[in-house]
């Protein structure tokens, strides 16, 4: 028998995306354009109920990029570089996080292996597709956060009508440089340290990009007002180590403003993101299929066990008094399998580290603004104290979200068909699990560092506020039945409304942290923590109530 | 699609008598010494074979014995660590995308990219090697027809909403559509109903008698004793039995295919042990 001619007809109306595209590349742009914006999987989708996808999220974060930007109006009576100097380090910091978080799951994706790593296709082809991808969503949030700044870098005061021009391209250059280091860090290690470490390497270099571009995007605008507008008086020597800095450079040389000096930091930026480029896509490029090889091989290595063959995190929960904290066995269930996701799954490290790194930029910021001196510097570093506590009575509520998704989520369909009455109980084993994984170490460290190395040691009590809120934020996410561990597609983790959830908590957090340091420095701190106390319990027992009346939620 | 079905199974009947036919042509696969190590594991250890234009090679073994690393590596996803390998003519390892031009894969995730519509997804792979639009919309026509495939589902649902039996269609359309000399499956039959299993079997069996080289692994051994021209049975990396089904089944006085296989690869003592388990279901 043979493959019959019939005639049935395509219509051209529908699947129209790839027809006539005949360049691998540009196919494979295509392809992973639609699939960042539609996310990755689905479950019971029509294509015309495709609106719940990331394109639709991308909408609401595009508008919240663009309100965000709207602060560059406060720039108007300054000068060219200190409001780039403000765009290039909001840019750094948006762009920056946004790809060091995608980069893993678009690079290195196990299941598109199947599917791509047979065709003829170049691992030069699909790294640079990718990449292009990458530096195209970048430039949508680059550009909806940066719309403003340009009107206003036009318009001001001593601004110049080459600003606009001058801020595109360097913005580019921004996104480009951004998506290139994390590229460029990912084939270095690969090449130093080997295949064989590749999940491990992975994760740190994901966390250490995000903590750099995190810091870098942090510290430019504090250090603004120690340097000058490069306007030919005093440049301060860190702007020549600040990345957002050359790009900055970059504005005000185009702008006719800064002399040399914005001269020579415009010459860093392109040479910087030229050197990164070529590096990351031109010399280092074929190591990238050696990355994607990995990932097809089946590994035959156990993870350690002890004597008994137990896993150490299994005995840890049979120790006292976890072993009384975990004395539900479903609880118990939900706690085994998150603790081994959250130490053992790429997928789930790759998001959750991250995630949580700014809670350890807070202390290194309250040390930096301690250790800069002058009048300032001691309130400075006891908010940063008091914000460092309510980021650490967030990030519960950060990792249990961020657990709930996975790429192998369809095997939770195993709690639902378990004889288990709601999915409070897996919800909470998670948490617990989160707290002993997280939260205790994370505690541990913060306070160390903010004790070591502030001047006062009673402004550690300034953690007190922000931790008091962990109990309330830790339930937050179980009161739909929401936080089932893995329970939903890797996909869904790319959220808008998660986006505008974090700005919610940031404003909490900035609310929390001023009146809490307001309190504590004019003696009012225990009257302060007991009325928290009072409004977190009641908090607290609506959050709990709620979570146990929760039932599963459909699928989808 | 049951008259269809019969006539296919009809003509089937005749293509199965056709062992040994391919004797003496082209060889269309040479593997020699082929070996992969995870770490300090043999995954395939020195396998060498060899595979004439036309055949249908049944590829088999227990699980963990290396048949999906083997085929991996024959698709160029994963880098042999020792030995070599041709197929069509071209060096695995230093001309990988001329192999991959050349070769269909039906891997056994049947993994697809769920967020495209089947009609979307399948103009990609067509894309990807280069097919223009209007001959990929002819030939995904032909596999619309063939499998039977709703067309409405597929230019409107997207694939994450397929049955796992419309996705394995799928994912079989998209490994052919190229049409490509060789072509290895792994498990293809997973999720398929049995009508579709039965105008699978007899598709193969026409891609071989056109000269497409086939390797089929797969764990329904009766499939396989039926479909399949020739057995590669390997355990442990290793090659353990290579021949035509009903030689190998005569020479080791087995009877079945599955019989013959239990042997050889220790799971002779099955039936006693799968009694003895359930045993212990016993109130």
């Amino acid at each position: 028998m043979s493959v019959q001619s019939t005639s049935v007809v395509v219509p051209d109306g529908r699947g129209r995306s790839f027809g006539g595209e005949t360049d691998s590349t540009r196919v494979l742009r295509r392809l992973f354009l639609t699939l960042f914006l539609r996310g990755r999987s689905s479950r019971g989708l029509n294509r015309k109920w495709a609106p719940k996808s990331i394109s639709s999220r991308l909408g609401w974060s595009l508008i919240f990029y663009g309100v965000f930007g709207l602060t560059a109006l406060t720039f108007l009576r300054g000068s060219v570089f200190v409001l780039s100097a403000f765009l290039h380090a909001m840019t750094f910091f948006f762009v920056g996080v946004f790809v060091a978080s995608s980069a893993g799951e678009v690079l290195f994706n196990q299941l598109e292996n199947d599917i791509l790593l047979h065709r003829p296709v170049t691992a030069r082809a699909l790294l640079w597709t990718k990449i292009t991808v990458l530096i195209q969503v970048s430039l949508w949030l680059a550009g909806a956060f940066n719309l403003t700044g340009l009107i206003v870098g036009a318009s001001m005061e001593r601004g110049s009508l080459w600003y606009p021009v001058g801020h595109v391209i360097s913005t580019v250059m921004e996104a480009m440089f951004c998506t290139g280091s994390v590229v460029l860090l990912y084939q270095l290690c690969l090449r130093w340290f080997g295949r064989e470490r590749l999940d491990g390497l992975m994760t740190t270099v994901q966390v250490g990009a995000t903590v750099g571009f995190i810091l870098m995007a942090q510290i430019l605008p504090r250090v603004m007002p120690y340097i000058s507008d490069l306007d030919g008086a005093d440049t301060g020597r860190a702007v020549w180590f600040l990345p957002p800095a050359w790009f900055a450079g970059f504005d005000a040389a185009i702008s006719g403003q800064g002399g040399w000096d914005a001269w020579g930091l415009a010459g860093l930026a392109i040479a910087a993101t030229g050197a990164v480029l070529w590096a990351a896509f031109g010399r280092l490029a074929g190591d990238y299929n050696e990355g994607l090889q990995r990932l097809s091989e089946t590994s035959l290595a156990r993870p350690a066990s002890g004597k008994s063959g137990r896993r150490w995190s299994d005995r840890l929960a049979s120790l006292f008094p976890l072993s009384w904290w975990l004395r539900d066995p479903v609880e118990r269930a939900s706690f085994t399998l998150s603790f081994a996701y959250l130490l053992r799954d790429r997928d789930v490290k790759l998001r959750l580290y991250p995630a949580i790194a700014p809670v350890l930029i807070m202390p290194v910021l309250a040390v930096f603004g301690f250790s800069r001196g002058g009048p300032g510097a001691a309130m400075s570093a006891m908010v940063y104290t008091a914000f460092g506590g309510v980021f650490l009575g967030q990030a519960s509520m950060t990792g249990l979200t961020i657990l709930q998704f996975s790429q192998q989520w369809q095997a939770s369909d195993l709690f639902r068909l378990a004889p288990v009455a709601g999915p409070v109980q897996f919800c909470n084993g998670a948490r617990k699990a989160i707290q002993v994984f997280m939260m205790i170490p994370l505690v541990l460290i913060v306070g160390l560092m903010i004790a070591r190395n502030n001047g006062e040691p009673a402004q550690i009590l300034l953690l007190l506020p922000g931790l008091m809120t962990l109990p309330v934020f830790s339930w937050i996410p179980c009161i739909k039945g929401r936080a089932v561990p893995l329970s939903r597609p890797a996909e869904d983790a790319r959220s808008a409304r998660r986006g505008l959830g974090i700005v919610f908590a940031l404003l909490l957090s900035m609310v929390l942290s001023w009146t809490s340091t307001i309190a504590f420095q004019r003696g009012w701190f225990i009257g302060f923590l007991a009325v928290e106390l009072v409004i977190v319990g009641i908090l607290y027992a609506l959050v709990r109530r709620a979570a146990n009346r929760a039932v599963w939620p459909s699928i989808e | 699609m049951s008259e269809r079905v019969m006539d296919t199974m009809n003509q089937s009947a005749q293509d199965i008598a056709r062992v040994g036919e391919n004797a003496g042509k082209a060889p269309s696969i040479i593997v020699d010494a082929l070996t992969k190590r995870f770490g300090g594991q043999v995954a395939v250890d020195r396998l060498s074979f060899t595979v004439p234009a036309g055949q249908i090679v049944g590829f088999l073994g227990p699980n963990g014995a290396g048949k999906s690393t083997t085929l991996k590596m024959l698709t160029g996803m994963l880098q042999p660590n020792g030995g070599s390998a041709k197929v069509c003519g071209y060096d695995l390892l230093s001309d990988t995308i001329e192999v991959k031009r050349h070769i269909g894969f039906v891997p056994e995730s049947g993994a697809v990219f769920e967020s495209l519509t089947g009609l979307e997804y399948l103009e990609m792979v067509a894309a990807l090697y280069g097919i223009p639009s209007a001959a990929a919309r002819e030939r995904i026509q032909q596999f619309i027809v063939f499998f039977d495939l709703s067309f409405q589902t597929l230019t409107d649902k997207l694939l994450g909403a397929y049955s796992k039996g419309m996705r394995r269609k799928v994912v079989i359309t998209s490994a052919l559509l190229h049409n490509p000399p060789v072509v290895f499956f792994d498990e293809p039959l997973d999720g398929l109903d049995a009508n579709a299993a039965v105008g699978f079997k007899a598709l193969i069996q026409t891609l071989a008698r056109e000269g497409k080289t086939i390797i089929y692994s797969s764990h329904i051994l009766d499939v396989v004793e039926r479909v399949c021209d020739r057995v590669i049975i390997i355990d442990k990396g290793r090659l353990l039995l290579d021949g035509a089904p009903e030689a190998l089944v005569a020479e080791h006085n087995s009877g079945t295919l599955e019989h013959l296989f239990t042997q050889l690869t220790g799971g002779a003592e099955l039936e006693r042990r799968a009694a003895d388990f359930a045993k212990t279901f016993r109130s």
